[in-house]
């Protein structure tokens, strides 16, 4: 059965919208991830124009974060005033990130700018998180495994507008994490993904924010600034796709359950290491299509 | 089928009687609207028609679409990364452009003919935007690219030997319509060719429009953006809270 998709303006066989929204869902449920930074690049690979897969999905993580953040909620886990500040900072990078979009778009190089960006990041974070389980699969093999201190002090911690941060228990620049908004804002925008990828990570080592409220509260900014993304993307270049993205989520939804229930049986490092794997996996996909010469040197695009 | 049958036993009664009568064509659609709608896949349309002497004779249907502008570009290897790096504009082409015919367009006339009729892909005007870039590669290398890349999305294509006629009198081709297709009207031009030389030829119309939700969605998302994409927001948030009520645990 096959469903014409009015903004990405072509046909596709529904099942495989709704399988692929599942099978997303499911390793998001699995690995406790967003999956955004799969799903646009598994999208571009089905033949979804890279714009229309950004803009689209940055609409199905509107949806997929805020059904996400609603059990942080219920357990305390989001620091709302943490929360603002990135939010401000992601705002702001999110809005340059669509004017650049825009911009790319026009000079015919975003396409190649999507993937790169992709290739960097799932490069970096995929080589990051499997030397990281590959360690821990090691540490858990030998007793007596020492911790390290939760955080160390540097020249981030030197920087104005200090602010408090009650839940977080943190006393920081508010700087810091304006500026990690703003740059995860601009890859939200650019990439189609919530981010979280890149914000974890960066709140739990830069920031040194406590894990327990690290996820909810990355869940609490990303709806904001996917929503904005959604909206800028929507007047500027016309790229969200509504019926693309509702068929996605619907096949997310039931996938996450799955995922859920197989993730609470699997190990933590394992399941890191498989995820791991999986990152480098479609990474050197999108490494293969733009090194490999083409079959054609030329290509042609409908002007609006 | 049956309307087929039906249409071709009318045209054999209504012709019979011009049988002398010289150069007489007659097409006709089996459907004059394409309506893009959900659920649309592609179309496929049958044309028939018949004319007189047709064992010696050649046909030719060439479907045309819309003119559109379309930014032809030309990757090329800057460290390792393969990166547009030219780009031309080509202005008023044929977004639609398929030829289907008893046999080779330059079997069946002459270069000549074919120029005059507008007929093939050599014949459509190439018109490039004044700020194209196109240093390194020369003119005529761009137009192939551009034909062999229109071919490769289906929407241009060259069929000989898809003209099919029967008892020297019908005759009937399929024109796909594929699933990338545009709204708007499209011309079919059939021409019956004599000796190389064009004795008749008929014109008609087919609509191709957006119909249904999907034409509904592209509309507003076009007209209404803003609306549009607050509309997806809400949507997206309305979804994700229902899906978590619903998985609760």
């Amino acid at each position: 059965m096959y469903v014409y998709l009015p903004i990405a303006e072509l046909s596709m066989n529904i099942f495989t919208i709704i399988g692929l929204g599942g099978a997303v869902g499911m390793l998001s449920g699995i690995f406790g991830v967003g999956g955004g930074f799969l799903m646009t690049p598994l999208l571009i690979f089905l033949g979804v124009p890279a714009p229309v897969a950004v803009g689209t999905e940055a609409n199905q993580i509107v949806a997929s974060s805020v059904s996400g953040v609603l059990a942080h909620f219920r357990r305390g886990n989001v620091d709302i005033k943490m929360g603002l500040v990135l939010l401000a900072g992601g705002l702001t990078g999110s809005t340059i990130g669509v004017a650049l979009f825009a911009l790319l778009r026009e000079l015919g190089q975003i396409e190649v700018v999507i993937k790169l960006s992709f290739i960097l990041f799932l490069g970096i974070i995929g080589t990051l998180m499997l030397i990281e389980s590959l360690r821990a699969i090691k540490r858990s093999r030998q007793s007596g495994a020492r911790r390290g201190k939760l955080h160390q002090h540097n020249w981030l911690h030197g920087l104005p507008f200090k602010m408090r941060f009650r839940k977080s228990k943190l006393y920081i620049s508010a700087l810091l994490p304006f500026g990690v908004g703003a740059l995860v804002g601009v890859l939200s925008a650019i990439m189609g993904v919530g981010g979280g990828f890149i914000m974890v990570p960066a709140m739990i080592y830069l920031l040194g924010m406590p894990t327990s409220v690290v996820v909810g509260t990355s869940l609490f900014q990303i709806i904001f600034v996917t929503a904005n993304v959604t909206f800028l993307q929507s007047v500027q270049t016309q790229t969200v796709d509504i019926m693309l993205a509702g068929l996605l989520l619907l096949g997310a939804v039931i996938g996450a359950q799955f995922g859920t229930r197989i993730g609470a049986k699997l190990k933590g490092e394992q399941l890191r290491g498989l995820l791991a794997l999986l990152v480098l996996a479609v990474c050197a996909k999108l490494v293969f299509d733009v090194v490999i010469t083409p079959e054609d040197f030329y290509s042609v695009e409908f002007l609006r | 089928m049956i309307r087929l049958l039906a249409a071709l036993v009318l045209m054999i009664t209504t012709i019979a009687p011009m049988a002398y009568a010289q150069n007489q064509l007659v097409a006709d659609l089996d459907q004059k609207e394409v309506q893009i709608t959900t659920g649309f896949n592609g179309a496929e349309l049958l044309l028939f028609g018949a004319l007189d002497r047709a064992s010696v004779d050649d046909i030719a249907i060439i479907v045309t679409g819309p003119s559109k502008n379309i930014a032809l570009r030309r990757k090329s290897n800057i460290a390792g990364i393969w990166l547009n790096t030219e780009n031309a504009e080509v202005v008023g082409l044929p977004s639609f452009y398929h030829i289907l015919t008893t046999k080779p367009l330059d079997v069946i006339s002459s270069a000549n003919t074919l120029k005059i009729n507008s007929l093939g892909f050599d014949h459509i005007p190439f018109r490039l935007a004044r700020d194209s870039k196109i240093d390194e590669a020369p003119l005529a290398e761009w137009k192939t690219a551009l034909v062999r890349n229109m071919e490769k999305t289906g929407l241009w294509s060259n069929r000989p030997g898809e003209v099919e006629v029967i008892s020297d009198v019908l005759f009937r081709a399929d024109i796909e319509i594929p699933a990338n297709i545009m709204p708007g009207d499209y011309d079919v031009r059939v021409l019956h060719f004599r000796d190389g030389a064009v004795v008749a030829e008929n014109i008609s119309t087919i609509n191709v429009v957006k119909s249904g939700l999907s034409a509904e969605i592209y509309r507003i998302a076009h007209e209404y953006a803003a609306f549009y994409g607050i509309f997806a927001i809400l949507f997206a948030v309305a979804s994700g809270w229902l899906a978590a009520v619903a998985f609760r645990k």
